[in-house]
């Protein structure tokens, strides 16, 4: 066994960092504040990302076929990791580059390849993941949204919710039921609609979580050609076990977690507040919480990178990420509660609003608890 | 980065997972109701084929002896392991065998004294051992289940100091103790996930409850992120991350110990089931190198100011 990172992973973070270091203006902390989801944001990533493309980095891991570079998992993961603690300069369009651009790869007709993946692999695509619905949060299998196909056409009718970067995606990559209604996971395609086709309407809700980042998303009669139909009726559930067995594990919310509470501790000590022994036992608590995630996430990406297959152990880091992330939002709002009014420090802000949706986005907690106890610990399925 | 034991790691895992299925190691109730069993075969066993010397084998290190203490911690008979693995192991390996260790306080009971044939006491700034000669040593009764004991009032010892850092020590210490203690962890989260699998109540098995379902999966989460980070521990051997494990595992061993009761029921409190085997070795780990508080402390100390 062995637990450090190998001296071509540690030089690859070292270029990642000087990337940063480089491009990230000195506003940066202001610009990320509101979340990747915002107009700011999602500007500045297209400004980004075509840069970071040019450099090598913006999709390292994708097949040399589609601009990639063929880079092992591993650094998949460091970019990811050192983008999403620096506040997620992409923007929304972490997503390509995670599973949106791979399910193409491998699900995609030439004609959908040859549209949508150079974009991503430039920079310049924001897509929109519109999978929940007013009925159909947690059991996404009872969504309503309806694709009725109509001669060369699918004509699309319902509602998305909690649609993350709706407002200004160019593209959605929608589930909808070809089916009839009782057609439960059987009866769902995939469709990938421009989000300019007439009748799609996006209205933002206010949150708790940043600007932009939660919609509403209407489909009334909206046309789309039978083109746009990924894979075949009835195959999304399958696709989406690909794409998600791709990213399982998703955003790396520990490392940022792990750097914010590194900021507060360093705020505290600024203070004169580091020989508080409660301050101590906590905070060391956050951050022992935070290394827990890391290694079970870690564990989840070694799995991987020698391509065997990731189960409930992804299930084990996610719930293990949730608690990081609460125990050092606590930490923040018990020992700095003055730091969350005003905007002297809008990483802590940005990060509080972030660690708000874990254990909700993607996934909730109590989904993955309940995958832990039948496939980790092989207890029998209960209906209550 | 690599989380698979190595070819001579995983030899020595394969032979030891055959040992700890053997009858020996399983549970068998003391005569006596004493609150430990402890297996004299099996310990000769892992003896004899030089198990408890892992540790300075360049191959195996002392990653292979933290799993092999994590391991034995899962089986419900008792042998004393931690300490010779990892302190005699790399310290002191000519000492004779079992050891007891004092961390702090030298009149404080430890456990496997009353059994011990030397002692190693990491209270000072030097690493030191002795001999145990008859009648140095009182047996006292305790609820943790090892023997326990304490140095006589007035004992004499011919304690001999040994080469290394004493705090280098420690961390190794705290590595073992980790690493118990996720044993502990995991062999009660077994028999406990093996009891609600079997046992039906209102026409179902107590496992098909969600609320039992999410806490024993947050029990599994906790003891699975204590396992690897034991082992992260043993392989770096730093203070940061010994206390790091240390004080992660037995921060999240409260609730877990607690827990693993509840969800046993009456049954997990009589001494004719194993779970008391290792909700109390837990209970005492938990209190080990002086417990969550402390060890989170230095691991902020470590982590912050360079302690």
């Amino acid at each position: 066994m062995d637990f450090e990172w190998s001296a071509e992973d540690r030089a690859f973070r070292a270029r990642v960092r000087a990337f940063l270091e480089k491009e990230l203006p000195a506003n940066w902390p202001e610009i990320a504040r509101h979340g990747p989801g915002s107009r700011e944001q999602t500007e500045f990533s297209l400004e980004f990302c075509p840069k970071l493309a040019a450099a090598g980095l913006l999709m390292p891991h994708w097949p040399k076929q589609w601009g990639g570079g063929d880079r092992p998992t591993w650094e998949h993961f460091i970019l990811g990791e050192e983008m999403w603690a620096a506040g997620e300069p992409r923007g929304a369009q972490y997503m390509n580059v995670n599973w949106i651009g791979p399910t193409l790869m491998r699900f995609g007709s030439p004609e959908q390849q040859q549209r949508y993946i150079p974009p991503m692999a430039a920079g310049t695509a924001i897509w929109c993941q519109g999978f929940s619905e007013p009925d159909a949060g947690s059991d996404l299998a009872r969504l309503r949204t309806r694709a009725v196909r109509d001669g060369d056409d699918y004509v699309i009718n319902g509602q998305k919710i909690w649609t993350s970067y709706a407002g200004l995606a160019h593209n959605c990559f929608l589930l909808a039921r070809t089916g009839d209604g009782a057609s439960g996971k059987a009866g769902i395609a995939i469709f990938l609609v421009d989000m300019k086709t007439p009748g799609i309407e996006v209205r933002s809700i206010p949150s708790l979580i940043g600007h932009g980042d939660i919609h509403e998303t209407f489909f009334t009669d909206v046309r789309v050609p039978a083109s746009a139909r990924l894979g075949e009726e009835g195959q999304a559930w399958s696709i989406i076990g690909y794409s998600l067995a791709n990213e399982r594990v998703g955003i790396p919310r520990y490392e940022m977690a792990s750097r914010v509470l590194d900021q507060m501790v360093q705020e505290l000590r600024r203070r004169g507040q580091g020989d508080d022994a409660v301050i101590q036992l906590r905070a060391g608590s956050a951050a022992a919480n935070c290394e827990a995630a890391r290694i079970l996430v870690y564990r989840t990406v070694e799995m991987r990178s020698r391509g065997e297959a990731v189960d409930a152990e992804a299930s084990l880091a996610r719930v293990a990420v949730a608690e990081a992330e609460q125990s050092v939002t606590e930490f923040g709002m018990e020992f700095l509660n003055d730091a969350f009014t005003g905007d002297d420090h809008p990483v802590f802000l940005a990060h509080h609003e972030r660690a708000i949706v874990t254990g909700i986005a993607a996934g909730a907690t109590e989904i993955q608890l309940g995958l832990i106890a039948r496939r980790w610990l092989g207890l029998p399925n209960g209906a209550a | 980065m690599r989380f698979t034991p190595n070819e001579d790691q995983a030899a020595f895992l394969s032979v030891l997972a055959q040992m700890t299925e053997a009858p020996e190691a399983g549970w068998k109730a003391s005569p006596d109701w004493s609150r430990f069993d402890y297996s004299a075969s099996l310990d000769r066993m892992l003896e004899d084929n030089g198990f408890f010397e892992c540790a300075r084998e360049p191959t195996l290190g002392l990653v292979a002896a933290a799993s092999l203490t994590y391991q034995l911690a899962r089986v419900p008979a008792l042998v004393e392991c931690a300490a010779t693995s990892t302190l005699r192991a790399l310290f002191a390996p000519d000492l004779p065998r079992p050891v007891a260790v004092i961390e702090t306080d030298p009149l404080q009971a430890v456990p496997f004294l009353p059994t011990a044939k030397a002692v190693i006491r990491l209270d000072g700034d030097k690493i030191a051992v002795a001999q145990l000669e008859p009648g140095v040593v009182q047996e006292v009764s305790s609820l943790f289940a090892y023997p326990m004991g304490k140095l006589a009032a007035g004992a004499k010892l011919d304690w001999q100091t040994v080469d290394g850092d004493v705090h280098d020590a420690r961390a190794v210490w705290s590595v073992a103790t980790a690493a118990e203690l996720a044993g502990c962890l995991k062999g009660g989260l077994d028999a406990v996930v093996k009891h609600v699998s079997e046992r039906q109540q209102f026409g179902r098995p107590l496992g098909a409850f969600q609320a039992i379902q999410h806490r024993l999966a947050q029990a599994a989460t906790k003891a699975e992120a204590a396992y690897w980070l034991a082992l992260r521990a043993a392989d770096r051997r730093t203070p940061a991350d010994a206390a790091l494990a240390l004080g992660y595992t037995q921060e999240a061993s409260g609730r877990v110990v607690q827990d693993l009761h509840q969800f046993m029921g009456a049954m997990g409190l009589t001494l004719e089931h194993p779970l008391h085997r290792w909700t109390y070795r837990a209970r005492l780990l938990r209190a080990g190198l002086g417990g969550p508080t402390a060890n989170l402390r230095a691991y902020y100390a470590r982590k912050w100011t360079n302690a």
